[in-house]
């Protein structure tokens, strides 16, 4: 791909994700939302891949995409919501929090405009994204990845007792 | 580099500050989740351009915890949206004002 395509691409997908972005936390209706958040999550995911992190991009589609959403989309289904169309859609205080979103925004807008200083040429080699991940994942972040399983082992067994219906209560 | 740092991370703070908003802004609670949902894409845009500034993979591991840690997230913030609905039915952060009724 050229340098021409790639940065085309990524405009597109960075304007594409903002969209869907604003669209996915004003729309009325949830289920629309969660739509929108999937596209949110296609877009960041084609980003990923233009960033050399294949992995991190299909981990994005199966776990976002895949597990995460429908995980949600369940649970909205699960849950009777018949008066979430006349409800309104935002807190009295919205304008308060689009303020505090366009301040972070224009805050960390500031903070990134400073040109970044580059890595000298060959100091670090060059990126050979899954072989280079997996080595690191089982190598030397082999700790905090069984970590990461057991915090997500506590949160299985924290889910079920949270949601288990109590008999005799 | 094919994609500027300063783009992607434009972009990531953009992405945030949206998330920030309709956490804040939703009375759903089912919707706030999902903004913080936003907000971690958002994070994780910036580690993976971090990781390809710096040619170093640790910003996608960070990324992979990242990751992860917003499964187990969302499990637990689901399991206790349904617990609340058990004892009253509806999602809207206002009606949960009491801790017991």
């Amino acid at each position: 791909m050229t340098d021409a395509t790639a940065l085309a691409a990524f405009y597109y997908m960075a304007a594409a994700s903002v969209a869907s972005a604003i669209l996915a936390v004003t729309r009325r209706n949830p289920v629309h939302s969660m739509l929108w958040v999937l596209a949110l999550f296609m877009h960041v995911a084609g980003i990923f891949l233009l960033l050399d992190a294949e992995f991190l991009a299909a981990v994005q589609v199966i776990v976002y995409a895949g597990a995460i959403l429908i995980f949600y989309l369940f649970v909205l289904m699960l849950l009777d919501l018949p008066d979430e169309e006349i409800r309104p859609r935002f807190g009295n205080h919205w304008p308060l929090a689009a303020a505090v979103g366009l301040c972070f925004a224009a805050l960390a807008w500031i903070a990134q405009v400073e040109p970044l200083e580059t890595v000298e040429a060959g100091k670090g080699q060059a990126l050979e994204s899954l072989r280079d991940v997996g080595m690191a994942l089982f190598g030397q972040f082999a700790l905090p990845f069984e970590i990461a399983g057991l915090v997500l082992l506590a949160a299985i067994v924290g889910a079920v007792v949270l949601a288990r219906r109590r008999i005799g209560l | 580099m094919i994609v500027p740092m300063n783009m992607v991370l434009g972009l990531s703070a953009v992405l945030f500050a949206i998330g920030v908003f309709g956490f804040l802004a939703r009375r759903n609670i089912i919707l706030m989740l999902v903004s913080v949902e936003v907000m971690l894409n958002a994070v994780n845009l910036s580690l993976a351009g971090f990781s390809q500034h710096l040619e170093n993979p640790r910003g996608q591991i960070l990324a992979l915890f990242v990751i992860a840690v917003a499964a187990a997230e969302v499990g637990v913030g689901l399991g206790l949206v349904i617990a609340l609905n058990r004892n009253k039915p509806g999602a809207g952060v206002s009606d949960l004002t009491k801790l017991k009724w």
